[in-house]
């Protein structure tokens, strides 16, 4: 790719004159016409309610109010930096790292787990299927409602068959070392099945002449996974971790119903950094400054898996 | 092509449907409000707040109030703040006591003087008719932007049967600290390192963690905050530290307290499970602790150290800024329904809440209730000792400084003192802009 691109620009430019090159844009333009007829109403949508809302963020967060009274001004980056030094974003953003390894690769290789335990479909596996697939049909909030009362300390379920084993009972959402892994015990319950299906689904597209073809040759069950399984595997498992990373930033009823950040802040995500900077803190300059920050990561994200899947797919 | 056609069919259906809705609302009749109100309880209120509002559009032919549910204190907040920024308030909303001072700041909030003034009555014959605890959040500047409407302060509560198991008499609550800590030894349970039962409980999430710290604190001889100003809190002081020295040694050296931090709701199961001999919590789990509890119990008064000393909780009926003339009167009337005798009883009898109108306890009603419910009467009488609730500039953040320091040392991570010093240096930089424009602006 990187070869062949200089190559093709001088063509591009010297070799056809001006009103050529304008009658092929028009031409091209006339052709794609339709395509962006049918793209229009999307568009007016998306304009109106997530390019509007980011333009908006984007100018709230070069202005500022300096005391309560005073008008808001330009205050250019200011609240990038403002935002970038405050230590309970970079804790978030911290906690948020944590958060989203510790979130993907548990939830990832149970979700495999499962895929390839129910890959085969009868009564048995289609039950379990159902039953593991049944967390991500209840809403976070409502989910989060139920762990709240699983995690009460020393009356709580979970404390309730803990507390024969262990002296001290721990305080899962009240304590800060802890707090966090409860938050994501939850995220790994609620999203191994949802990531499952697709695992479920790519399993489908492994070719079975070729496993039947290894299973002549003398291939063990493990030889297969890592030689066929995996590799066949590997486009779900980018896409899978892109939805993943995504979730990790996106997904923060859990934290807003059950810790509201705390205990001091150890469960603080970026998103809920947001919230309270514009709600609790009335600081819309810093709000949208942390939302501009959070959505270049996400962009950049998004961006990397797409030229990795596009990479890939001009591979094969 | 089909796609765009369907679009412009829902379009268009949707612009008939706008136009049919607009027209009445243009059309002579009684003035249409909006009553923003949360439910920081229980889920019952959200019924009862139906009933209040149906009541008020049956006998108010000229007005029709509608009560829009907000969900929590903070969530109505919110919510009120987004309708004054799209240039559609709510006629009235029931907002948290201590979010009156920030939003009267932010010019959010109508001073009701005029108000007063038009029906012929003064700020202080209006005032008058609440119990004198409530007055300080809701008068700003000496002049009034709220009008309470159901409050609490928060109450000891004791299992009666767990107290005479270990031998004290229930009829006799502890009175002081010493009493208290002496009470929660002797109800605290242990299985070898294990502990079956806690001695007490103090809830401490966001919110709810402030408000204890402020009723140690007062019960301790401080102030928490400066009343007469919204850019002043006293928390590294004597006051506090001796407040918060003794709930950490409730914790870690008496061993009486679970560690951690522990929210409200499961302060009151652990208490209603037995799990917890003794807790402090709000006049409003009354209710709840009624209903639920399957033991003898006993509400208190919070014990002192240096006096008896309690904040309100609660919330107060405001009119935002930027409304319409016919629309703050409409308003207005329902403000002084709501909180009229008879309504305000009946609505104290529905939530737990107290009545904060004074008047409502002479009503019949009011008073065959305490007669069956006597520990209803405990808030009631603490409120000869209740002071205003904190609120500084920006108070939820500040709030949250100490807060966020508090459950470091619940949780063993930090001693008091220090954590008392980081909070109060992060507090003053949050009130610092407020500071710049008020007190630090010298001619």
């Amino acid at each position: 790719m990187s070869l062949a691109e200089p190559a093709a620009l001088p063509v591009a430019t010297s070799a056809a004159p001006r009103p050529q090159v304008l009658k092929r844009l028009t031409s091209s333009f006339k052709a794609s016409l339709p395509a962006y007829l049918l793209l229009l109403p999307s568009l007016v949508f998306l304009a109106l309610f997530t390019y509007g809302a980011m333009g908006r963020v984007l100018i709230d967060a070069l202005y500022q109010r300096t005391t309560p009274k005073a008008p808001v001004r330009f205050v250019g980056l200011d609240n990038i930096s403002a935002v970038l030094a405050d230590p309970a974003f970079t804790g978030a953003v911290v906690n948020n790292l944590i958060y989203a390894v510790a979130t993907t690769i548990p939830s990832i290789a149970l979700a495999l787990l499962f895929a390839l335990a129910l890959s085969r479909t009868h009564a048995v596996s289609s039950a379990l299927r159902a039953a593991l697939f049944l967390p991500v049909l209840i809403p976070m909030v409502a989910a989060s409602a139920l762990f709240l009362f699983i995690f009460l300390p020393n009356v709580g379920l979970l404390d309730y068959y803990i507390g024969r084993l262990l002296p001290v009972l721990p305080n899962w959402l009240g304590d800060p070392d802890i707090a966090l892994t409860a938050i994501m015990i939850i995220t790994v319950w609620k999203n191994a099945g949802y990531y499952m299906l697709f695992f479920l689904a790519g399993l489908q597209a492994v070719p079975e002449d070729v496993m039947e073809a290894a299973h002549l040759d003398g291939a063990g069950p493990y030889r297969r996974l890592r030689h066929i399984i995996l590799p066949e595997l590997k486009p779900t498992f980018l896409f899978v971790t892109v939805i993943a990373m995504l979730n990790a930033v996106t997904q923060v009823d859990h934290v807003f119903v059950m810790t509201q950040g705390g205990p001091s802040n150890s469960t603080n995500l970026v998103l809920f950094y947001i919230y309270q900077q514009a709600v609790e803190h009335y600081d819309i300059g810093k709000a949208s400054a942390a939302t501009l920050l959070t959505l270049a990561v996400l962009m950049g994200l998004t961006a990397l898996s797409f030229r990795t899947l596009a990479n890939r797919e001009g591979g094969a | 092509m089909l796609f765009s056609r369907r679009l412009m069919l829902s379009l268009a259906i949707a612009g008939t449907m706008a136009g049919s809705l607009a027209v009445p609302a243009k059309a002579e009749g009684p003035t249409e409000i909006d009553l923003f109100f949360p439910v920081p309880v229980d889920g019952k209120l959200a019924r009862d707040m139906g009933t209040l509002i149906k009541e008020f559009n049956e006998t108010h032919r000229d007005v029709k109030a509608t009560a829009v549910y907000t969900g929590s204190y903070d969530d109505t907040l919110i919510k009120t703040r987004a309708a004054i920024k799209a240039g559609k308030p709510p006629a009235a909303v029931i907002m948290s006591a201590n979010f009156l001072l920030d939003m009267q700041i932010e010019n959010e909030l109508t001073n009701l003087d005029s108000l007063i003034a038009a029906d012929g009555s003064t700020k202080e014959k209006f005032l008058g008719q609440f119990f004198p605890a409530l007055h300080g959040n809701a008068v700003i500047n000496r002049s009034v932007y709220g009008v309470p409407f159901h409050n609490s302060t928060p109450l000891l509560y004791i299992n009666a049967d767990k107290a005479k198991e270990a031998g004290l008499d229930p009829s006799k609550p502890p009175q002081t600290w010493a009493e208290l800590t002496d009470w929660a030894k002797k109800l605290t349970k242990r299985d070898g390192d294990k502990v079956t039962q806690w001695g007490i409980a103090i809830p401490c999430a966001y919110d709810y963690c402030g408000w204890m710290m402020e009723t140690l604190t007062m019960s301790n001889g401080g102030r928490y905050y400066n009343e007469e100003f919204g850019g002043e809190v006293y928390y590294d002081t004597p006051s506090m530290l001796g407040a918060l020295t003794w709930w950490n040694d409730l914790v870690y050296k008496h061993k009486v307290h679970a560690p951690g931090a522990t929210p409200g709701p499961a302060v009151s199961t652990s208490f209603i499970s037995g799990n917890a001999a003794m807790m402090m919590l709000s006049t409003g789990s009354l209710t709840y602790v009624r209903d639920n509890a399957k033991f003898a119990y006993k509400v208190a008064f919070i014990p002192r150290n240096v006096r008896n000393a309690v904040p309100i909780g609660g919330a107060s009926l405001i009119v935002p800024a930027g409304l319409e003339a016919d629309k703050q009167k409409a308003a207005w009337t329902l403000i002084k329904w709501m909180t009229s005798p008879e309504k305000s009883g009946w609505w104290s009898r529905a939530t737990g809440y107290f009545a904060p109108n004074m008047a409502a306890y002479k009503t019949p009603e009011m008073v065959d209730f305490l007669g069956k419910n006597p520990d209803a009467k405990t808030a009631v009488d603490q409120l000869d000792v209740a002071k205003p609730w904190f609120a500084t500039y920006k108070t939820v953040p500040v709030r949250k400084t100490l807060e966020d320091e508090v459950m470091l040392v619940l949780n063993g991570k930090k001693q008091p003192k220090e954590a008392l010093a980081a909070a109060q240096k992060a507090a003053d930089e949050t009130l610092k802009p407020y500071n710049a424009e008020t007190s630090l602006k010298l001619p």
